[in-house]
């Protein structure tokens, strides 16, 4: 199981960023989440796996420096 | 302890006013060439216009100066300032001061916002501004005593030059026994000798019983400082509590100042973190994104960034609360304890860091190929104590490397210093050089544009290519983003009115990343909204971080997410609460608004407010390189085909080289028109009569002014 936005969301074996963003139904373009402590971007977001018992934080990044 | 001595040559005794409803309703003047100590009213007028903070700074320089005035002349006004909701302890953010001034390396107005208690202390200590005009040899600090209702100059010796030393001296010297109700505004010898001098505010953290410091570091207001004669500024004052600022109405303050409060609290554990490792997690966000500055903004990406990132800085930061303004829950102002530098005169021994912020890590880091977090604190430890901006030292020492690199200049101009990038050794010898305004340092603290000439004439260097690879613009040092691939930060930076620093707009994520705004009208009301907005912060005395760097988790729902318009009306509801004058979110824009075209009329009386001095290097819009292009081809390829239907097809890299460079010179004059139009200026870049009129600037001097450059409607 793994926590985001407050929600439990089902883990299972290989779920990327990608794949967990598809499952939120969230058509907002995220760029940034952060699984526990390590951020993840969009251009990875294919490639990283989300850990089982992780939590994560979709980072709404409008703003910089 | 050195063995230093102060001797009073003047003293003011003043009946200290009221706060009222954010305001002082006075400012201060010093004047060091004569003495002259003096309080001037603000008039119901300038308040309306101008608002506070910037805003005021701006009316006093404009007023103290002349056309012809130069930088280094008596008659240039170092002008700090907070604004009517600076000071307030219960909302987050509310501490910043404003310094503005004639600056040395554009040679028009500069303002730079920086946290610290000074601006606060000043404005309860009577005066919403402090101005100070003229010049000494002797080395002297202005000590602004709102306890006991004193003005006074010193003449000073045997202080240490280094403002890490400075500040802890003189906390202690003034505190009487109370460190936490002082506040030291002072430079360093770096300031001295470049033209990019910094100021250190100080803020007294109880926890580590230590003065810390912020930075005002853009465009070289230090450098103005320590031109004059000031070794330093002081501020003392007591308690600060809701009640200081007198607001309108307090339970309405109270109410809006929790929401907020209480939301950073909650959000920014689930977002960004910034309380506990600042702003550094932007650096391999930037770096994924292909937007971090590696190697003098040839690159925007490189595999050692993560050295950089914030799970480095995560360890290293000391823990603790480290909010650069009483009470501010954002709390970003982190720190290395007993950081050990392995250079300079603290070779060897424990000091404290304050920092670094992602901008001196992108600077004099990545885009040094530096990607050592130890040589980057010891960077930020020694350009804060020598009193140099890190953000021109980064960029500046990039440039120089990279010059160095395509054998425009080598080691006999250097001083023997091999500039090859990554070279940690050499990048630290040039700040120590700057400071001591010896050898190769002492021409790299001139800056980038007085580089270009000097590299040129008496180097005999490529003046074009210098043009294309020297991160200037108006004089003044990019700070730390790649823009190649966001036509909308490129204006952000060009037409910023002081020269590329990202605090008027920084709209890459929104337009690159999520590509919120396509068209040339989309990207235009961006950059007239997004300045203006951030332009209410230096007007008040806020800082910007908790408007929009810990969101509403509703935001993205909203009809303009990149707004924030949640907190827009909190902040308007702030206003409101403090200085009873209903307000909301338009009017907050239509107070930058007057200020920002002044800004902007202000650099046209002084030689620079024109189309032509919001020019960008080509390195800021595209590949300059041959190299560059090829690293990112599929890109550029792609562009060139598919968007500017260029058939690429057998074309050398030279000839798409080329070809993308003129679309992408053509799309930002575009851009330029478009922004002018929305903003109601010229299309030379200057605002019309009737903007003046609309924004209630068209004083006398203002129209006279306008007019004499043509514009006559």
């Amino acid at each position: 199981m793994i926590q985001v936005a407050g929600k439990q969301i089902e883990w299972r074996e290989g779920m990327t960023v990608s794949d967990l963003l598809a499952e939120l139904k969230d058509p907002h373009p995220y760029a940034v989440v952060r699984i526990n402590q390590q951020y993840v971007t969009r251009p990875n977001f294919e490639h990283t796996y989300v850990p089982d018992d992780s939590e994560v934080y979709l980072i709404p990044m409008v703003a910089g420096g | 302890m050195p063995d230093y001595h102060f001797k009073a040559t003047k003293t003011l005794d003043y009946k200290r006013p009221d706060i009222t409803n954010g305001y002082a309703g006075q400012t201060l003047y010093v004047n060091l060439s004569d003495g002259q100590i003096e309080t001037k009213p603000v008039d119901a007028k300038t308040k309306k216009t101008f608002i506070g903070g910037k805003g005021y700074d701006l009316w006093l320089l404009w007023n103290a100066v002349q056309p012809t005035t130069l930088w280094n002349d008596p008659e240039n006004a170092l002008c700090i300032a907070a604004g009517p909701l600076g000071g307030t302890p219960i909302y987050p953010g509310s501490g910043k001061s404003i310094v503005a001034t004639l600056s040395p390396l554009t040679g028009s107005v500069i303002d730079s916002n920086v946290g610290g208690y000074f601006g606060p202390y000043l404005k309860f200590s009577g005066f919403d501004a402090l101005e100070i005009q003229g010049k000494t040899t002797s080395e002297v600090v202005v000590f602004i005593d709102g306890i006991n209702e004193k003005v006074q100059i010193f003449e000073t010796s045997g202080l240490p030059d280094n403002a890490y030393e400075l500040s802890a001296i003189l906390t202690e010297h003034f505190a009487e026994g109370k460190p936490r109700n002082v506040s030291v505004v002072s430079t360093g010898p770096g300031a001295k000798n470049t033209l990019l001098g910094c100021l250190n505010f100080t803020w007294y953290d109880p926890k580590r019983k230590r003065a810390r410091y912020k930075q005002a570091g853009r465009g070289g207001v230090g450098t103005v400082f320590a031109d004059k004669g000031l070794k330093a500024i002081v501020a003392c004052w007591k308690t600060v509590t809701a009640d200081t600022n007198n607001p309108a109405d307090k339970a309405r303050l109270k109410d809006v100042a929790k929401l907020h409060s209480r939301e950073i609290v909650e959000l920014d554990p689930k977002q960004n973190e910034m309380a506990k490792i600042g702003t550094t997690h932007l650096v391999t966000i930037m770096n994924d994104h292909d937007l971090l500055p590696t190697h003098n903004f040839r690159y925007g990406r490189h595999d050692q960034a993560p050295n950089l990132g914030q799970e480095v800085y995560r360890r290293l930061f000391d823990p603790g609360f480290d909010g650069c303004w009483m009470g501010c829950t954002v709390a970003c102002s982190h720190g290395i304890k007993d950081f050990v530098p392995l250079s300079g005169p603290y070779k060897g021994k424990k000091v404290f860091v304050d920092g670094p912020e992602y901008e001196t890590i992108a600077g004099c880091g990545s885009n040094l190929g530096i990607f050592d977090p130890h040589t980057v604190a010891e960077m930020n430890f020694y350009c804060d104590a020598y009193g140099l901006d890190t953000i021109s030292v980064g960029t500046g020492v990039a440039f120089v490397m990279e010059c160095f690199e395509m054998g425009l200049i080598d080691t006999t101009h250097t001083g023997g210093l091999d500039l090859h990038f990554g070279n940690r050794d050499a990048a630290l010898e040039i700040v120590h050089q700057m400071a001591a305004g010896e050898g190769f340092g002492q021409i790299v603290g001139r800056g980038v544009r007085k580089m270009k000439a000097i590299f040129a004439k008496d180097f005999g260097a490529d003046a074009t290519i210098m043009q294309d690879i020297g991160m200037e613009a108006k004089g003044l040092e990019f700070s730390e983003y790649m823009t190649k691939e966001s036509l909308a930060q490129q204006g952000g930076y060009g037409l910023a009115l002081k020269g590329p620093q990202h605090d008027e707009a920084w709209l890459i994520f929104l337009d690159m990343v999520h590509n919120f705004m396509p068209t040339f009208e989309q990207k235009a009301e961006a950059l007239h909204w997004f300045p203006m907005f951030r332009t209410w912060f230096a007007l008040c005395g806020l800082c910007k971080l908790p408007w929009n760097d810990i969101i509403p988790e509703d935001n993205k729902d909203t009809a303009e997410p990149a707004k924030v318009m949640k907190h827009v009306q909190w902040y308007a509801d702030y206003f409101s609460s403090i200085t009873g004058i209903e307000s909301g979110p338009e009017d907050l824009i239509n107070m930058s608004e007057g200020v920002y075209n002044f800004q902007r009329i202000f650099n046209l009386r002084m030689g620079f407010g024109r189309r032509e001095h919001d020019g960008l290097p080509y390195r800021a819009m595209g590949p300059v390189t041959e190299t560059e292009y090829e690293s990112r081809a599929e890109r550029y390829d792609k562009q060139l085909s598919e968007i500017y239907k260029f058939d690429i097809d057998e074309k050398s890299t030279a000839e798409k080289l080329a070809a993308l460079r003129k679309h992408r010179e053509q799309q930002y004059d575009t851009l330029k028109d478009a922004v002018y139009n929305r903003r109601g200026w010229t299309n030379d870049g200057i605002p019309t009569l009737k903007t003046a009129k609309r924004l209630g600037i068209d004083f006398d001097d203002v129209v006279e002014l306008l007019k004499a450059n043509g514009v006559n409607s």
